[in-house]
Protein backbone atom coordinates (compact mmCIF):
# COMPACT_ATOMS: atom_id res chain seq x y z
CA UNK A 1 0.00 0.00 0.00
CA UNK A 2 2.85 2.52 0.73
CA UNK A 3 4.70 1.59 -2.57
CA UNK A 4 1.20 2.51 -4.20
CA UNK A 5 1.38 6.04 -1.98
CA UNK A 6 5.06 6.25 -3.24
CA UNK A 7 4.04 5.72 -6.68
CA UNK A 8 1.18 8.61 -6.51
CA UNK A 9 3.25 10.95 -4.77
CA UNK A 10 6.00 10.28 -7.41
CA UNK A 11 3.76 10.69 -10.00
CA UNK A 12 3.29 14.73 -9.91
CA UNK A 13 7.11 14.65 -9.87
CA UNK A 14 6.86 12.04 -12.78
CA UNK A 15 5.16 14.22 -14.89
CA UNK A 16 7.19 17.48 -14.08
CA UNK A 17 9.86 15.78 -15.28
CA UNK A 18 8.66 14.93 -18.91
CA UNK A 19 7.45 18.28 -19.07
CA UNK A 20 10.68 19.65 -17.79
CA UNK A 21 12.15 17.37 -20.72
CA UNK A 22 9.62 18.40 -23.39
CA UNK A 23 10.27 22.09 -22.62
CA UNK A 24 14.13 21.96 -23.13
CA UNK A 25 13.44 19.80 -26.11
CA UNK A 26 10.96 22.94 -27.27
CA UNK A 27 13.31 25.80 -26.52
CA UNK A 28 16.26 23.75 -28.31
CA UNK A 29 14.67 23.39 -31.08
CA UNK A 30 13.15 26.91 -31.23
CA UNK A 31 16.63 28.16 -30.59
CA UNK A 32 18.53 30.05 -33.20
CA UNK A 33 16.02 29.75 -35.89
CA UNK A 34 14.79 31.41 -38.59
CA UNK A 35 12.02 30.42 -40.31
CA UNK A 36 8.17 30.38 -38.86
CA UNK A 37 5.85 28.30 -39.62
CA UNK A 38 2.41 29.21 -40.36
CA UNK A 39 0.55 28.93 -37.17
CA UNK A 40 3.61 30.97 -35.46
CA UNK A 41 2.98 33.45 -38.43
CA UNK A 42 -0.99 33.78 -37.72
CA UNK A 43 -0.84 34.61 -34.28
CA UNK A 44 1.88 37.15 -34.72
CA UNK A 45 -0.35 38.86 -37.38
CA UNK A 46 -3.48 38.57 -35.35
CA UNK A 47 -2.36 39.75 -32.73
CA UNK A 48 0.16 42.92 -34.06
CA UNK A 49 -2.48 44.10 -35.76
CA UNK A 50 -5.13 44.34 -32.87
CA UNK A 51 -2.28 45.44 -31.01
CA UNK A 52 -1.85 48.47 -33.32
CA UNK A 53 -5.33 49.64 -32.79
CA UNK A 54 -3.95 49.96 -29.19
CA UNK A 55 -0.58 51.07 -28.82
CA UNK A 56 -0.70 53.85 -31.21
CA UNK A 57 -3.76 56.21 -29.69
CA UNK A 58 -2.17 55.35 -26.27
CA UNK A 59 1.24 56.66 -28.00
CA UNK A 60 -0.27 59.39 -29.01
CA UNK A 61 -2.10 60.66 -25.93
CA UNK A 62 1.05 59.62 -24.11
CA UNK A 63 3.53 61.38 -26.24
CA UNK A 64 0.65 64.40 -25.74
CA UNK A 65 0.98 64.60 -22.05
CA UNK A 66 5.33 64.13 -21.99
CA UNK A 67 5.13 67.02 -24.34
CA UNK A 68 3.47 69.50 -22.21
CA UNK A 69 6.22 68.34 -19.47
CA UNK A 70 8.33 69.55 -21.74
CA UNK A 71 7.09 72.92 -23.03
CA UNK A 72 9.81 75.14 -20.87
CA UNK A 73 12.25 73.39 -22.56
CA UNK A 74 11.13 74.29 -26.65
CA UNK A 75 12.36 77.75 -26.81
CA UNK A 76 15.71 76.68 -25.67
CA UNK A 77 15.64 74.05 -28.67
CA UNK A 78 14.37 76.16 -30.90
CA UNK A 79 17.00 78.29 -30.92
CA UNK A 80 19.81 74.76 -31.45
CA UNK A 81 17.61 74.01 -33.77
CA UNK A 82 17.72 77.08 -35.90
CA UNK A 83 21.84 77.20 -35.10
CA UNK A 84 21.93 73.38 -36.89
CA UNK A 85 19.59 74.63 -39.75
CA UNK A 86 22.39 77.31 -40.75
CA UNK A 87 24.88 75.07 -40.78
CA UNK A 88 22.75 72.69 -42.70
CA UNK A 89 22.46 75.04 -45.52
CA UNK A 90 26.18 75.57 -45.80
CA UNK A 91 27.03 72.21 -45.75
CA UNK A 92 24.17 71.10 -48.48
CA UNK A 93 25.98 73.51 -50.66
CA UNK A 94 29.26 71.33 -50.12
CA UNK A 95 27.53 68.42 -50.25
CA UNK A 96 26.20 69.52 -53.69
CA UNK A 97 29.31 70.39 -55.25
CA UNK A 98 31.12 67.02 -53.87
CA UNK A 99 28.21 64.92 -55.08
CA UNK A 100 28.05 65.93 -58.84
CA UNK A 101 32.25 65.53 -58.67
CA UNK A 102 31.55 61.91 -57.70
CA UNK A 103 28.90 61.48 -60.26
CA UNK A 104 31.41 62.74 -62.68
CA UNK A 105 34.39 60.72 -61.33
CA UNK A 106 32.07 57.38 -61.41
CA UNK A 107 30.99 58.12 -64.89
CA UNK A 108 34.47 58.39 -65.70
CA UNK A 109 35.72 55.02 -64.32
CA UNK A 110 32.71 53.38 -65.89
CA UNK A 111 31.09 52.26 -62.66
CA UNK A 112 28.25 49.86 -63.34
CA UNK A 113 24.43 51.06 -62.74
CA UNK A 114 24.75 48.46 -59.54
CA UNK A 115 27.67 50.12 -57.91
CA UNK A 116 26.13 53.20 -58.58
CA UNK A 117 23.15 52.37 -56.77
CA UNK A 118 25.07 50.88 -54.13
CA UNK A 119 24.46 53.37 -51.63
CA UNK A 120 20.96 54.87 -52.66
CA UNK A 121 18.91 53.09 -49.88
CA UNK A 122 15.25 53.06 -49.85
CA UNK A 123 13.41 54.14 -46.26
CA UNK A 124 10.26 51.77 -45.51
CA UNK A 125 8.37 53.69 -42.69
CA UNK A 126 6.65 51.78 -40.37
CA UNK A 127 4.60 52.18 -37.26
CA UNK A 128 5.67 50.31 -33.83
CA UNK A 129 2.67 47.74 -32.69
CA UNK A 130 3.95 46.37 -29.37
CA UNK A 131 6.94 45.97 -27.64
CA UNK A 132 7.17 42.86 -24.72
CA UNK A 133 7.43 42.23 -21.33
CA UNK A 134 10.14 39.83 -21.61
CA UNK A 135 12.86 41.04 -20.16
CA UNK A 136 15.19 39.00 -22.25
CA UNK A 137 13.71 39.12 -25.88
CA UNK A 138 13.52 43.06 -26.02
CA UNK A 139 11.91 42.90 -29.39
CA UNK A 140 9.37 45.29 -31.02
CA UNK A 141 6.74 44.99 -33.49
CA UNK A 142 6.00 46.55 -36.45
CA UNK A 143 3.02 46.74 -38.88
CA UNK A 144 5.03 45.93 -42.02
CA UNK A 145 5.83 42.34 -43.10
CA UNK A 146 7.09 40.07 -46.01
CA UNK A 147 4.47 41.45 -47.92
CA UNK A 148 5.80 44.45 -47.92
CA UNK A 149 9.51 43.53 -48.67
CA UNK A 150 10.24 43.04 -45.54
CA UNK A 151 13.76 40.25 -44.56
CA UNK A 152 15.53 39.26 -42.01
CA UNK A 153 18.42 41.56 -41.02
CA UNK A 154 17.36 44.71 -42.07
CA UNK A 155 18.39 47.62 -40.31
CA UNK A 156 15.37 49.84 -38.42
CA UNK A 157 16.34 53.15 -37.33
CA UNK A 158 14.44 56.13 -36.08
CA UNK A 159 15.13 59.67 -36.58
CA UNK A 160 17.60 59.76 -33.80
CA UNK A 161 19.48 56.53 -34.76
CA UNK A 162 19.90 52.90 -34.53
CA UNK A 163 17.84 51.02 -32.79
CA UNK A 164 17.79 47.32 -34.16
CA UNK A 165 17.55 44.80 -36.68
CA UNK A 166 14.53 42.85 -38.07
CA UNK A 167 14.50 39.37 -36.70
CA UNK A 168 11.44 37.59 -37.14
CA UNK A 169 9.19 38.58 -40.46
CA UNK A 170 5.77 37.51 -40.68
CA UNK A 171 3.37 38.09 -43.30
CA UNK A 172 1.99 41.61 -41.88
CA UNK A 173 4.15 42.23 -39.28
CA UNK A 174 7.64 41.17 -38.32
CA UNK A 175 9.84 41.43 -34.75
CA UNK A 176 12.59 44.00 -34.40
CA UNK A 177 15.64 42.70 -31.53
CA UNK A 178 16.38 45.97 -30.11
CA UNK A 179 20.22 46.96 -30.52
CA UNK A 180 20.36 46.78 -26.54
CA UNK A 181 19.66 42.52 -27.16
CA UNK A 182 22.52 42.35 -29.36
CA UNK A 183 25.05 39.41 -28.35
CA UNK A 184 28.36 38.97 -30.27
CA UNK A 185 29.41 36.49 -28.52
CA UNK A 186 26.12 34.36 -29.31
CA UNK A 187 26.81 32.32 -32.45
CA UNK A 188 23.76 33.52 -34.08
CA UNK A 189 23.27 37.31 -35.74
CA UNK A 190 25.27 39.12 -37.45
CA UNK A 191 27.36 41.78 -35.52
CA UNK A 192 27.57 45.39 -36.57
CA UNK A 193 30.29 47.14 -37.26
CA UNK A 194 31.14 50.71 -36.57
CA UNK A 195 33.61 53.42 -37.41
CA UNK A 196 33.83 57.18 -35.98
CA UNK A 197 32.82 60.09 -37.63
CA UNK A 198 35.22 61.66 -38.16
CA UNK A 199 38.26 58.85 -38.90
CA UNK A 200 36.20 56.66 -41.71
CA UNK A 201 38.55 54.39 -41.67
CA UNK A 202 38.80 53.13 -37.94
CA UNK A 203 36.54 50.03 -37.46
CA UNK A 204 34.90 47.91 -34.11
CA UNK A 205 32.74 45.84 -33.28
CA UNK A 206 29.08 47.38 -31.42
CA UNK A 207 27.82 45.21 -28.01
CA UNK A 208 25.75 45.91 -25.78
CA UNK A 209 26.97 45.79 -21.82
CA UNK A 210 24.20 44.89 -20.21
CA UNK A 211 25.42 45.73 -16.61
CA UNK A 212 25.98 48.84 -17.26
CA UNK A 213 23.11 49.45 -20.12
CA UNK A 214 25.18 51.36 -22.61
CA UNK A 215 26.73 50.13 -26.05
CA UNK A 216 30.53 48.86 -26.30
CA UNK A 217 32.53 49.65 -29.39
CA UNK A 218 35.31 46.85 -29.30
CA UNK A 219 38.50 45.50 -31.55
CA UNK A 220 39.23 49.55 -32.35
CA UNK A 221 42.82 49.50 -33.95
CA UNK A 222 45.46 50.73 -31.72
CA UNK A 223 46.05 54.05 -33.64
CA UNK A 224 42.00 55.15 -34.02
CA UNK A 225 42.15 56.39 -30.59
CA UNK A 226 38.50 57.25 -29.32
CA UNK A 227 37.83 60.67 -28.60
CA UNK A 228 35.48 61.64 -26.40
CA UNK A 229 32.12 63.10 -27.84
CA UNK A 230 33.28 61.62 -31.55
CA UNK A 231 30.02 60.49 -33.30
CA UNK A 232 29.99 56.66 -33.87
CA UNK A 233 27.99 55.68 -37.23
CA UNK A 234 27.60 52.14 -38.78
CA UNK A 235 30.59 51.24 -41.03
CA UNK A 236 28.36 48.88 -43.68
CA UNK A 237 31.98 46.66 -43.86
CA UNK A 238 29.73 43.05 -44.06
CA UNK A 239 27.97 44.62 -47.66
CA UNK A 240 24.31 43.67 -46.46
CA UNK A 241 24.09 46.07 -43.55
CA UNK A 242 23.82 49.87 -44.79
CA UNK A 243 26.78 52.43 -43.78
CA UNK A 244 26.45 55.74 -42.31
CA UNK A 245 23.22 55.51 -39.14
CA UNK A 246 23.97 57.14 -36.17
CA UNK A 247 24.78 54.89 -33.54
CA UNK A 248 25.83 56.94 -30.78
CA UNK A 249 28.50 59.59 -29.22
CA UNK A 250 31.50 58.15 -27.43
CA UNK A 251 31.54 58.47 -23.50
CA UNK A 252 34.22 57.34 -22.64
CA UNK A 253 37.32 54.70 -23.88
CA UNK A 254 39.68 52.65 -22.20
CA UNK A 255 42.62 50.05 -23.75
CA UNK A 256 40.64 46.68 -24.41
CA UNK A 257 41.68 43.15 -23.52
CA UNK A 258 44.68 42.44 -24.67
CA UNK A 259 45.86 45.90 -24.47
CA UNK A 260 46.35 46.33 -28.42
CA UNK A 261 42.75 47.28 -28.93
CA UNK A 262 40.74 50.41 -27.50
CA UNK A 263 37.28 49.99 -26.27
CA UNK A 264 34.73 53.02 -26.28
CA UNK A 265 31.51 53.64 -23.98
CA UNK A 266 28.99 55.03 -26.24
CA UNK A 267 25.76 56.72 -25.67
CA UNK A 268 23.89 55.58 -28.16
CA UNK A 269 21.48 58.49 -30.08
CA UNK A 270 18.00 56.78 -30.54
CA UNK A 271 16.02 56.02 -27.49
CA UNK A 272 14.52 52.28 -26.99
CA UNK A 273 11.67 52.87 -25.16
CA UNK A 274 8.17 54.70 -26.43
CA UNK A 275 8.87 54.17 -29.91
CA UNK A 276 5.94 55.34 -32.48
CA UNK A 277 7.49 55.16 -35.96
CA UNK A 278 10.49 53.58 -37.44
CA UNK A 279 12.73 53.27 -40.71
CA UNK A 280 13.13 49.65 -42.12
CA UNK A 281 16.26 50.58 -44.17
CA UNK A 282 16.42 48.47 -47.71
CA UNK A 283 20.03 48.22 -48.86
CA UNK A 284 19.61 47.55 -53.06
CA UNK A 285 20.03 44.13 -54.21
CA UNK A 286 23.24 42.66 -54.90
CA UNK A 287 23.26 39.66 -57.15
CA UNK A 288 26.34 38.28 -56.23
CA UNK A 289 27.24 35.86 -58.85
CA UNK B 1 -15.19 24.90 -10.74
CA UNK B 2 -16.82 28.38 -9.67
CA UNK B 3 -15.47 30.71 -11.97
CA UNK B 4 -16.55 31.99 -15.37
CA UNK B 5 -13.39 30.37 -16.98
CA UNK B 6 -14.80 31.45 -20.39
CA UNK B 7 -14.72 35.10 -19.72
CA UNK B 8 -11.31 34.95 -17.73
CA UNK B 9 -9.81 33.70 -21.31
CA UNK B 10 -11.32 36.35 -23.11
CA UNK B 11 -9.90 38.51 -20.22
CA UNK B 12 -6.53 36.96 -20.82
CA UNK B 13 -6.80 37.44 -24.27
CA UNK B 14 -7.44 41.35 -23.70
CA UNK B 15 -4.82 41.30 -20.88
CA UNK B 16 -2.15 40.05 -23.62
CA UNK B 17 -3.00 43.38 -26.14
CA UNK B 18 -2.71 45.24 -23.24
CA UNK B 19 0.65 43.77 -21.79
CA UNK B 20 2.39 44.38 -25.29
CA UNK B 21 0.27 47.47 -26.37
CA UNK B 22 -0.84 49.60 -23.88
CA UNK B 23 1.22 49.21 -20.70
CA UNK B 24 4.56 50.19 -22.15
CA UNK B 25 3.23 53.50 -22.54
CA UNK B 26 2.35 53.70 -18.47
CA UNK B 27 5.74 52.58 -17.54
CA UNK B 28 8.25 55.94 -17.00
CA UNK B 29 10.71 56.02 -19.52
CA UNK B 30 13.52 54.93 -17.24
CA UNK B 31 11.77 52.02 -15.71
CA UNK B 32 11.09 50.36 -19.13
CA UNK B 33 13.06 47.17 -18.30
CA UNK B 34 12.79 47.15 -14.67
CA UNK B 35 9.05 47.10 -14.52
CA UNK B 36 7.78 44.52 -17.01
CA UNK B 37 4.50 43.17 -14.94
CA UNK B 38 3.17 39.73 -16.58
CA UNK B 39 -0.90 40.25 -16.32
CA UNK B 40 -1.62 37.29 -17.23
CA UNK B 41 0.49 35.69 -14.94
CA UNK B 42 -2.11 37.17 -12.09
CA UNK B 43 -5.01 36.09 -14.11
CA UNK B 44 -3.43 32.54 -13.89
CA UNK B 45 -3.27 33.24 -9.72
CA UNK B 46 -6.72 34.25 -9.97
CA UNK B 47 -7.66 30.96 -11.70
CA UNK B 48 -5.70 29.08 -9.55
CA UNK B 49 -7.61 30.33 -6.99
CA UNK B 50 -11.13 30.48 -8.10
CA UNK B 51 -11.17 26.93 -10.50
CA UNK B 52 -8.41 24.20 -8.92
CA UNK B 53 -4.97 23.43 -10.41
CA UNK B 54 -5.78 22.02 -13.54
CA UNK B 55 -7.37 24.50 -15.12
CA UNK B 56 -5.03 26.69 -13.68
CA UNK B 57 -2.30 24.64 -15.42
CA UNK B 58 -3.61 24.69 -18.58
CA UNK B 59 -4.23 28.61 -18.63
CA UNK B 60 -0.70 29.30 -17.66
CA UNK B 61 0.41 26.97 -20.33
CA UNK B 62 -1.56 28.70 -23.11
CA UNK B 63 -1.19 31.76 -22.39
CA UNK B 64 2.59 31.68 -21.56
CA UNK B 65 3.07 30.18 -24.39
CA UNK B 66 1.70 32.70 -26.42
CA UNK B 67 3.63 35.36 -24.88
CA UNK B 68 6.32 33.83 -26.01
CA UNK B 69 5.55 33.32 -29.69
CA UNK B 70 4.56 37.16 -29.36
CA UNK B 71 7.84 38.02 -28.26
CA UNK B 72 10.19 35.51 -29.94
CA UNK B 73 13.51 36.27 -30.61
CA UNK B 74 15.93 33.77 -29.31
CA UNK B 75 13.12 30.43 -27.95
CA UNK B 76 10.16 29.91 -27.22
CA UNK B 77 9.15 28.40 -24.15
CA UNK B 78 10.54 30.05 -20.77
CA UNK B 79 7.48 31.56 -20.04
CA UNK B 80 5.06 28.87 -20.98
CA UNK B 81 6.76 26.40 -18.70
CA UNK B 82 7.11 28.93 -15.81
CA UNK B 83 3.27 29.82 -16.01
CA UNK B 84 2.42 26.13 -16.43
CA UNK B 85 4.67 25.18 -13.43
CA UNK B 86 3.24 28.07 -11.38
CA UNK B 87 -0.30 27.75 -12.16
CA UNK B 88 -0.13 23.98 -10.97
CA UNK B 89 1.55 25.01 -8.24
CA UNK B 90 -1.03 27.77 -6.80
CA UNK B 91 -3.40 25.94 -7.30
CA UNK B 92 -2.26 22.97 -5.16
CA UNK B 93 -2.14 25.80 -2.51
CA UNK B 94 -5.12 27.15 -2.68
CA UNK B 95 -6.65 23.30 -2.30
CA UNK B 96 -4.46 23.12 1.01
CA UNK B 97 -5.46 26.89 2.25
CA UNK B 98 -8.48 28.80 1.96
CA UNK B 99 -8.14 31.55 -0.46
CA UNK B 100 -8.04 34.55 1.35
CA UNK B 101 -7.20 38.08 0.27
CA UNK B 102 -3.82 37.92 2.16
CA UNK B 103 -2.57 35.02 0.88
CA UNK B 104 -3.42 35.63 -2.55
CA UNK B 105 -1.11 38.44 -2.27
CA UNK B 106 1.73 35.86 -0.97
CA UNK B 107 0.74 33.92 -3.77
CA UNK B 108 1.12 36.80 -6.58
CA UNK B 109 4.69 38.27 -4.92
CA UNK B 110 6.13 34.92 -4.23
CA UNK B 111 5.25 33.43 -7.46
CA UNK B 112 5.66 36.63 -8.81
CA UNK B 113 9.88 36.49 -8.28
CA UNK B 114 9.47 32.38 -8.72
CA UNK B 115 8.51 33.20 -12.36
CA UNK B 116 10.99 35.78 -13.21
CA UNK B 117 13.75 33.45 -11.85
CA UNK B 118 13.03 30.11 -13.81
CA UNK B 119 12.86 32.51 -16.73
CA UNK B 120 16.19 33.83 -15.55
CA UNK B 121 17.73 31.01 -15.24
CA UNK B 122 16.53 29.15 -18.48
CA UNK B 123 18.00 32.40 -20.37
CA UNK B 124 20.99 31.85 -18.12
CA UNK B 125 20.96 28.12 -19.33
CA UNK B 126 20.88 28.67 -22.97
CA UNK B 127 23.70 31.60 -22.28
CA UNK B 128 21.89 34.05 -23.64
CA UNK B 129 22.55 35.91 -20.67
CA UNK B 130 25.51 36.47 -18.63
CA UNK B 131 24.11 38.93 -15.86
CA UNK B 132 24.54 37.72 -12.16
CA UNK B 133 21.25 36.66 -10.60
CA UNK B 134 21.11 38.90 -7.89
CA UNK B 135 21.64 41.83 -10.00
CA UNK B 136 18.90 40.49 -12.00
CA UNK B 137 16.52 40.27 -8.71
CA UNK B 138 17.56 43.68 -7.74
CA UNK B 139 16.97 45.87 -11.20
CA UNK B 140 14.27 43.76 -12.78
CA UNK B 141 12.38 40.76 -10.54
CA UNK B 142 11.78 42.31 -7.56
CA UNK B 143 10.43 45.52 -8.97
CA UNK B 144 8.32 43.86 -11.23
CA UNK B 145 6.98 41.45 -8.54
CA UNK B 146 5.68 44.55 -6.39
CA UNK B 147 3.93 46.19 -9.64
CA UNK B 148 2.48 42.83 -9.92
CA UNK B 149 1.35 42.81 -6.54
CA UNK B 150 -0.71 46.07 -6.75
CA UNK B 151 -2.48 45.25 -9.77
CA UNK B 152 -3.43 42.24 -8.63
CA UNK B 153 -4.47 44.36 -5.50
CA UNK B 154 -6.15 46.37 -7.92
CA UNK B 155 -7.94 43.73 -9.74
CA UNK B 156 -9.03 41.83 -6.93
CA UNK B 157 -12.55 43.28 -6.45
CA UNK B 158 -13.77 43.43 -9.91
CA UNK B 159 -12.33 39.99 -10.45
CA UNK B 160 -14.51 38.69 -7.75
CA UNK B 161 -17.46 40.18 -8.45
CA UNK B 162 -17.48 39.49 -12.09
CA UNK B 163 -15.71 36.56 -12.86
CA UNK B 164 -16.46 34.28 -9.26
CA UNK B 165 -20.20 32.82 -9.37
CA UNK B 166 -21.68 34.63 -6.33
CA UNK B 167 -23.89 31.98 -6.20
CA UNK B 168 -21.27 29.82 -4.99
CA UNK B 169 -18.33 31.38 -4.06
CA UNK B 170 -19.32 32.71 -0.15
CA UNK B 171 -20.25 29.21 0.74
CA UNK B 172 -17.97 26.82 -1.46
CA UNK B 173 -14.68 28.79 -0.29
CA UNK B 174 -14.59 29.03 3.25
CA UNK B 175 -15.75 25.34 4.46
CA UNK B 176 -13.47 25.56 7.64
Amino acid sequence: MSAIFRLMRNKRLFILMIGLILFIALMGFTFGRNRLTWPEKFVNDAFGTVQGVFYRPVGAVADFFRDLGRLSDVYKENEQLRQTVAQYTQDQIRFNLLEAENKRLQEELNFTERQKNMDNYRYLIAQVVGSTSNPYERTITINLGSKDGIKPEMAVRTVDGLVGLVSKVKNFTSTVTLISNLDPSSSKGSPVSATFLSKPDSFGIIEYDEETKTLLMSKIEEKDKPVDGDTVITSGLGSLFPKGIIIGTVKSSQVGDFGLTYTATIEPAAKFDHLREVFVIVVPEVDEP
Amino acid sequence: MNMRINWAILLGLAFVIAENAIVPWLIPPGWSDRLLPHLTFILTIFVAGYAGRHPAFLFGLGFGLLQDMLAYGHLIGPYGFGMGLIGYLAGLLSEYKSYTISLFSWAVLVFGLLLDSIVYSIYNLFRLTDLQFAHVFYWQVAPTALLQLLIALLLYVPVRRYLVKASLSPGEDNPE
